[in-house]
């Protein structure tokens, strides 16, 4: 409830300032930018990677492109170290939809493969994937399986836009 | 433990009832061969041996010995390994110590230590006889914590042909099977297929990735948030969706009174489709057993046995990546002599089996091999009609090693009037296995190294136990009357130099994991069961199992062993008319909370089921289930949580077609 309580003010907040500014003799209404063109960039932030039950965290940057108008893609950065690393994960395809001022993406899977470390083809997974963008805020929450790893990886990141 | 009870006293009134599974386990009359390698009937086993029956198969309708088992006995439970594959834990030993037989011989390969279970269908099975404990020096290796032995009906009507299929809710699947037999002066043959395919199943969570997420956005923006959405103990999300298919063929000659041979022959297949990869399981087996008897106190049985278990990976596309590879073929010669002397009898009996594995687990995905030659004896001799004594020895010895086991076993039978006494001591091992010597493997190419030990020794196992049984009939006493059965077994199980891994040197430049033999365990447990039929028909039987470990006992995600289990079954069985009979069964299990104290997880639960099976005109058979009958839901799945995401429903049909035409 506090949530909505929030998202009702912040609603009400955006159409004042909306309102205010319509009511202007001198302003035109100028369309608003693509979904995918208000989040798109850098956010650097925690990201925690949890598999059996045990968590690792890190510092890491997420980079959030424009697919198109409604959609981004993100590359998950790698993990790891030296050959024991998981390389960096493109995903594409995350689609928009914009709220009041949260702007929440969602994917169920993507499937590619990627180069590993040691110069072979791996195939990966990344499912059940959403991202909300609310002002400089992200989080994203998804499940990452990697070439024949046994156990997926529960991954959750909270960053901030540059 | 009311509502069972409730339970019992809503089935207890049936009329004109019988259970056959049941009435068989009381009675104690049908034949058993897993105890003592020669054909006993189940009072006269030297050790305690539980008895699936046909009746039992047919009631369950469990598609393999993984459905049977979960619902018949209790301290053993399916969970699943690493790569989601299913493993065993039978009253503490894992799937590597509790050996699987089908029609007595072993199966190859393995799925992170276990028989690949949905190899064994149970089309065509007559029966399951299950003997805990050490059984080492009749069997080898593995038979530490028990012996699983799968035998085939043999049909004896002129010819017998079967179609059925069966639709379960969980998970969409299909089960579809076929099979026939005739059986002429001199030859029998018993073919049967079967096809299953189940659709992936994604596991509830308790709070969508959508609903973290805003759990996450409140708490990075500094607003209150729900703490408890931000913790899941949920370790697996989906259960993958695989097809099975399974055919087996079985010849039997009579060439003469004296001479049989049986020839068979299986394939089996199976495609697990995963997130990135589909994993294939092939298994090839076949067989040529010969027997002649001299007459009835003697005869000889000669047999070669080949089975082989390959994986390999698939991309999506079909295209085999060839960079998960796995063969492991088996050759067995086996012989066996047994020679009656009056009520006493001798077996002797040598094995030879070469074993070949090839696998990506090894470095350069090498080869190797390793002979294992064995000879035993077993003496059974009935001092008196009531005394019992058998003794077993054996001696096995393994060429990659260089190691030797020498196993045995003495069973003492005492039947007194009012119940029968069983005092048993049996050793029992399990030898080091390729993998566990070479393996060489960067798992999941992440840069952590396992590596095996060519130096490994045998695990040792000491079991002692101590059984009472009592079968009688209760006249005159209203409404007990009727045959009952009561076992009540008490045993110990010392178990040491187990296999497991531990920290490994350095291996350029990456953490490792070796294999080593590390200190044992000891289990202590008390089987009781109960079965009782009553006059009117209605009967029922309560198993109960309890187990407690001691020692250097280490628990894991895919290791949470339950003190305290119970299953049951009231059954019931009536013709109404010439055109419909009803058998039905209510059974349930129920497991007590993990031993380890871990409590972010399920601390036990129960699970019923009903079973209807409705017989109508000439051999067609309806047969419904409703599976969790009373909703229980896991608050969060992990390997060890049942495989349920609430009620089930199953309905199928099958057709005798030799009695419908």
């Amino acid at each position: 409830m506090k949530f909505k309580s929030f998202m009702t003010m912040s609603m009400v907040a955006v159409a004042l300032v909306f309102g205010m500014s319509s009511c202007g003799d001198d302003d035109k209404d100028e369309p608003e930018a693509p979904v995918a063109n208000q989040v798109v960039g850098s956010y650097t932030g925690t990201e925690v990677l949890t598999v059996m039950g045990e968590a690792d965290e890190s510092t890491e940057t997420f980079e959030f492109t424009k697919a198109t108008d409604v959609s981004v893609d993100v590359t998950l950065p790698k993990y790891g170290e030296s050959m024991m690393t998981v390389p960096a994960l493109p995903v594409k395809g995350i689609t928009l939809t914009k709220s009041g001022n949260t702007i929440t993406g969602k994917l169920d899977k993507y499937e590619g493969t990627v180069i590993s470390a040691d110069g072979s083809e791996k195939a990966y997974t990344v499912s059940d994937v959403t991202v909300i963008f609310n002002d400089k805020t992200v989080v994203m929450t998804f499940t990452q399986k990697y070439g024949n790893m046994p156990f997926a990886f529960e991954g959750v990141f909270t960053g901030a836009k540059k | 433990m009311k509502l069972f009870g409730s339970a019992i006293l809503l089935f207890m009134p049936a009329m004109g009832l019988s259970a056959q599974g049941i009435r068989d386990s009381v009675e104690l009359e049908p034949v058993v061969v897993t105890a003592s390698h020669t054909p006993k009937t189940l009072k006269d086993a030297p050790v305690v041996t539980r008895l699936i029956t046909l009746h039992d198969i047919k009631i369950v309708d469990a598609t393999n010995i993984q459905d049977m088992l979960t619902q018949e006995i209790p301290g053993l439970e399916f969970g699943f390994a690493m790569t989601q594959e299913t493993s065993l834990n039978m009253s503490g030993f894992g799937g590597n110590a509790v050996l699987f037989l089908l029609d007595g011989e072993r199966l190859s390969g393995e799925t992170m230590d276990n028989t690949d279970y949905s190899r064994l269908n149970l089309d065509n099975v007559g029966r399951i006889e299950i003997v805990k404990g050490a059984s080492s020096a009749l069997y080898g290796s593995n038979a530490v914590g028990g012996v699983v032995n799968i035998i085939s009906r043999e049909n004896l009507e002129p010819w017998t042909a079967n179609a059925n299929t069966r639709y379960n809710t969980f998970g969409n699947e299909w089960r579809n099977g076929a099979s026939f037999s005739f059986n002429t002066e001199k030859w029998n043959s018993q073919t049967s297929f079967q096809h299953t395919k189940i659709d992936p199943v994604d596991l509830p969570k308790a709070h969508t990735s959508e609903e973290i997420a805003i759990e996450l956005m409140k708490k990075a923006q500094g607003l209150p948030y729900d703490e408890s959405v931000l913790s899941d103990d949920s370790n697996i999300s989906r259960l993958f969706g695989q097809k099975t298919y399974n055919i087996k063929e079985r010849l039997t000659f009579r060439a003469t009174d004296r001479l049989t041979l049986i020839g068979r022959g299986g394939y089996f297949f199976r495609t697990s489709e995963r997130d990135t990869y589909d994993y294939h399981f092939h298994a090839y087996s076949g067989g040529l057993k010969g027997r002649f008897a001299w007459d009835a106190g003697r005869h000889l049985e000669l047999s070669y046995a080949y089975d082989q278990y390959d994986k390999a990976n698939f991309l999506p596309d079909g295209t085999r990546t060839h960079d998960h590879d796995y063969s492991n073929q088996q050759h067995v010669a086996h012989a066996l002599y047994s020679h009656s002397f009056g009520k006493n009898n001798l077996i002797l009996g040598v094995d030879y089996m070469h074993d070949h594995l090839t696998t990506y687990q090894f470095l350069d995905n090498a080869s190797h091999a390793q002979d294992n030659i064995d000879g035993y004896a077993q003496f059974d001799w009935n001092i008196t009609d009531r005394l019992n004594v058998v003794g077993s020895i054996r001696y096995d010895y393994f060429s990659a090693s260089a190691r030797k086991a020498f196993t045995e076993r003495l069973a003492v039978v005492y039947k007194i009037p009012w119940m029968t006494l069983r005092v048993n001591y049996a050793s029992g091992f399990r030898a080091p296995t390729l993998k566990e010597m070479y393996m060489h493997f960067d798992m999941g190419n992440m840069g952590y190294m396992i590596i095996g030990n060519p130096d490994l020794e045998p695990e040792k196992s000491h079991n002692f136990n101590l059984a009472i049984e009592r079968t009688n009939r209760i006249r005159n006493s209203g409404f007990l009357d009727g045959r009952y059965n009561f076992t009540l077994m008490g045993y110990c199980n010392i178990f040491d130099k187990r296999i497991t891994t531990i920290e490994g040197p350095e291996y350029n430049g990456m953490e490792s994991a070796l294999y080593w033999n590390d200190e044992g365990i000891t289990v202590w447990g008390i089987d009781a069961s109960l079965g009782h039929i009553w006059d009117c028909g209605a009967s029922f039987k309560l198993n109960y199992s309890w187990m407690k470990e001691t020692g250097n006992v280490y628990y894991s995600d895919f290791y949470q062993p339950r003190s305290h289990s119970l299953t049951w079954r009231i059954g019931y069985e009536h013709r109404f008319s010439r055109l419909y009979a009803l058998d039905a069964a209510l059974s349930g299990r129920c497991q007590g909370k993990p031993q380890s104290g871990r409590t972010d997880v399920d601390q036990g639960y129960t699970i019923w089921k009903l079973m209807l099976q409705h017989h109508l005109w000439r051999g067609i058979r309806l047969n419904t289930a409703i599976d969790n009958l009373f909703n229980y839901k896991p608050k969060s799945y992990y390997y060890s949580s049942p495989l349920t995401t609430g009620t089930s429903f199953n309905i199928g049909l099958s057709v005798d077609l030799d009695q419908l035409l």
